[in-house]
């Protein structure tokens, strides 16, 4: 265990101790996880020297194997072994079974309706195979930079849903990762060229990985990334052209379609390997049994149309959505690996009638702009003046379901997030006394094509005639996209309120049953790792307070008050030389509570100088 | 709700002629100020702050920079609660707007690309002019019933604006 560091009493924490942060990239394909080093943002090596740590896990009886060795081992052993485990996130047995025929697992029904995938080590959901990937990646960073992470941004789509998201946190939790923020992908990679090249001006970002797709409109001013819209597909990606071709090859060689799960892995890796060669070869040669067959590109490109015009269409969207015309797209940027198929490219350019950027790497640009948020937000790009902020939106429309099976939108899609929005709804039913909230994500007016995110209701409303309780319904979204949502019945005060929990998330038993796990698994107990994040929490307040102190302390704070806090501040530092965990929780907790008024003044006063030197009517005609 | 006005948020007198990009300007200045990932290492009372912080600025945000939501806004400040749902008593408007829907009909069943691009120009126009109008009028009490009605039409417009956005989503197909 790291030990903390701590300052004499009085005597202000360093101020450019560095805090070790990464961005993680975690993909449906591939993963891999950045750091900034000596001012630098770059992707961290294994020890062997390679970067890019492919998406998947198998499981043996004894052991889990993560990488390059699990994936050469799908067809040999495709039940145990999990890629391409992020198109499953956040996902329902239905949705699974939609994506059906092309998954070799065995899926059973875990207690959430989450799928679980039936391995040599008993049942595992998604988010458990995730964890897997981003413990291997925390492993190798805290290596390579030589001590343990204040935390991490992991980057998801820019069109995940809250499940998706909220899948995602979960995993990274069990890796026993602190979540400093969820950034979406293709602000990410904005983040890596805008810094680069200090761009200006309206950029679109093409994002076309595995299994998703992205685009996003974005607006670059001093170092403000304003994301104007965002569209795209989840269940969009290169596996979908390596799916194309296994299904030409299927037709060609006259094989029947309901074939194993190992050969259809073989079938899938040989049109993988087809569909890269393609990128420099204008025909590849594919092998299958005792089949044999040519592919040319033109061939391929034929097979891909479809995929590339769904691609087109939701980038033409976001553009309309953004409220801008097409010319106004400054720049556009090139994101993931299935970028690299040159008919991509080029459609992407005859569309916005420039050459897209491709100068860094597609498989790196998301962890790099990752990594370089994971640093400021650590703290340690403080006071150079432009420092970096991401402005995002939500991708899909929040709303509830009303009377008739209709979805009424409170907050739609491309608002800039955090956002708190209410409406009122009312009973339909004389001497109605409770309501069911059902909380509703997308485009579509009929609730059977939205996705439901999670029920709730509010019981106690007071007998009254129809239509006369009015039942205001707060949403909101914080800055990782995640929603939370309140009702209130206004004339009694009767409260309801969740953080919502996906309808296809873990359940909080499975999450904790998994997280004992982890520990039972892992080196240190639990006692010592409960201990060890309590230490961490307090060191965290007691830095954040001793900073406001010294900043503004003096104009903020009367004697008594300082007098107070400084008391409280002392015995914190005094129950953190031992290791009475509970005590430190406590001393925590009453910490927070005496610096409370203080907090909200300084983002008052925060406000204020925002503003200051500023004549009243200067902004208007 | 106890927020402050959104136009003292910005620290601006309420007013329906606004400079856009200054206020996307001094926008993007607070947001610096109060963004959550400004308090990430903060106590979680200081990021909750500024999530609300953030989140009434946004809010703000978007009512100011949309033209019929600032009208409204106005109207809502000086005078009664503004019902969302009315019947309009405003028979020239409500044939015009016939006409207007009639128009955007044919366009889809014509499925007339460059016709809707003429039709968005126009319609600009047209909401430029209702602009122009709700300017003078919004403030003087004596003109209220002018200025609701005005604000009605510049609802409507934008309503048939998303319709337009709609349109050409699905001739994209």
């Amino acid at each position: 265990m790291a030990l903390l560091q701590i300052a004499e009493p009085g005597q202000s924490p360093q101020p450019h101790q560095r805090r070790l942060a990464v961005g993680i990239d975690l993909g449906t394909t591939n993963s891999l996880v950045a750091a900034v080093r000596s001012g630098l943002s770059e992707p961290i090596a294994d020890a062997a020297g390679q970067v890019i740590l492919p998406s998947a896990v198998r499981y043996h009886a004894d052991r889990v194997e993560v990488g390059e060795a699990a994936r050469l081992a799908a067809s040999a052993d495709p039940l145990n072994t999990v890629l391409s485990v992020k198109r499953l996130m956040g996902r329902g047995l239905a949705d699974v079974k939609q994506l059906g025929e092309q998954l070799p697992y065995r899926f059973v029904e875990g207690e959430s309706h989450m799928p679980f995938i039936d391995t040599v080590q008993g049942p595992k959901s998604p988010v458990e195979v995730s964890a897997e990937i981003l413990k291997v990646l925390r492993q190798r960073a805290e290596a390579a930079l030589g001590g343990e992470l204040v935390g991490a941004v992991i980057t998801v789509p820019a069109y995940f849903d809250d499940s998706q998201r909220q899948a995602t946190k979960d995993a990274a939790r069990l890796a026993g990762l602190n979540v400093l923020r969820l950034l979406n992908e293709p602000t990410a990679a904005a983040v890596a060229y805008g810094l680069d090249q200090h761009a200006e001006g309206v950029v679109a970002i093409y994002d076309l990985g595995g299994g998703t797709f992205d685009i996003s409109i974005l607006r670059l001013t001093g170092g403000v990334f304003e994301v104007l819209a965002t569209g795209g597909d989840s269940a969009l990606g290169g596996d979908d052209f390596d799916h194309a071709i296994a299904g030409w090859m299927v037709e060609q060689a006259g094989l029947s379609a309901d074939l194993d799960p190992g050969e259809q892995r073989s079938l899938l890796q040989a049109a993988c390997v087809a569909k890269e060669a393609l990128t420099t070869c204008a025909a590849a040669q594919l092998r299958h049994g005792a089949w044999q067959g040519q592919l040319s590109r033109e061939q391929f490109e034929a097979l891909i149309e479809p995929m590339l015009a769904r691609s087109l269409k939701a980038c033409r969207r976001a553009v309309r959505d953004a409220g801008i015309e097409l010319e106004e797209v400054e720049a556009v940027v090139m994101v993931g690996g299935s970028t690299r198929v040159p008919r991509v490219r080029q459609a992407v350019a005859e569309m916005f009638a420039r050459e897209p950027l491709t100068d860094i790497d597609p498989d790196q640009v998301v962890a790099i702009g990752a990594a370089i948020q994971a640093d400021a937000l650590a703290g340690n790009q403080r006071g150079d003046g432009e420092e970096l902020l991401l402005l995002d939106v939500i991708p899909l429309s929040l709303g509830l379901e009303t009377m008739g099976g209709l979805m009424e939108k409170v907050i739609p899609r491309n608002t800039t997030i955090p956002v708190a929005r209410a409406q009122d709804f009312t009973t339909y039913k004389d001497g109605q006394t409770a309501m069911m909230i059902h909380v509703l994500q997308g485009e579509r007016e009929l609730i059977s094509d939205c996705r439901s995110l999670a029920r709730f209701e509010l019981r106690g409303i007071p007998p009254m005639v129809a239509g006369a309780a009015k039942i205001r319904v707060t949403f909101q979204v914080d800055a990782d996209g995640l929603l939370s949502v309140a009702a209130r019945e206004l004339a009694s005060g009767v409260e309801a309120s969740i953080q919502v929990k996906p309808s296809y998330g873990l359940t909080d038993g499975e999450i904790a049953r998994m997280l004992q796990d982890s520990f039972q698994n892992a080196s240190d107990d639990k006692v010592a790792r409960v201990l060890r994040e309590q230490q961490v929490d307090a060191q965290r307040l007691l830095e954040a307070v001793e900073a406001a102190l010294l900043a503004d302390g003096e104009r903020l704070l009367d004697v008594d008050e300082r007098l107070a806090i400084d008391a409280q501040v002392q015995q914190l530092r005094e129950l953190m030389a031992g290791n009475d965990g509970l005590a430190i929780e406590q001393q925590t907790k009453r910490l927070t509570r005496v610096t409370d008024a203080f907090a909200a003044r300084r983002l008052d006063a925060t406000v204020k100088a925002a503003l200051a030197g500023r004549s009243l009517n200067e902004i208007e005609e | 709700m106890g927020s402050p006005c959104h136009f003292a948020l910005f620290d601006l007198k309420p007013s329906f002629r606004l400079d856009l990009e200054q206020l996307a300007v001094r926008y993007r200045e607070l947001a610096r100020n109060v963004h959550p990932d400004r308090f990430a290492d903060a106590s979680d009372r200081e990021q909750r702050l500024a999530l609300e912080h953030s989140a009434s600025l946004n809010e703000a945000y978007s009512t100011l920079k949309s033209a019929p939501k600032r009208a409204r806004y106005l109207l809502a400040l000086s005078g009664p609660e503004l019902p969302l749902e009315v019947t309009v008593q405003d028979p020239d408007f409500l044939l015009q707007q016939m006409h207007w829907r009639e128009e955007l009909e044919d366009l889809q069943d014509s499925a007339d690309l460059p016709g809707v691009a003429t039709f968005k120009r126009r319609l600009k126009i047209a909401q430029d002019e209702l602009n122009e109008r709700f300017a003078v009028c919004w403030d003087d009490a004596q003109r209220r019933a002018e200025a609701e009605r005005l604000m009605r039409r510049m609802q409507f417009l934008d309503k048939l604006s998303h319709e337009v956005r709609q349109l050409e989503e699905r001739l994209d197909d």
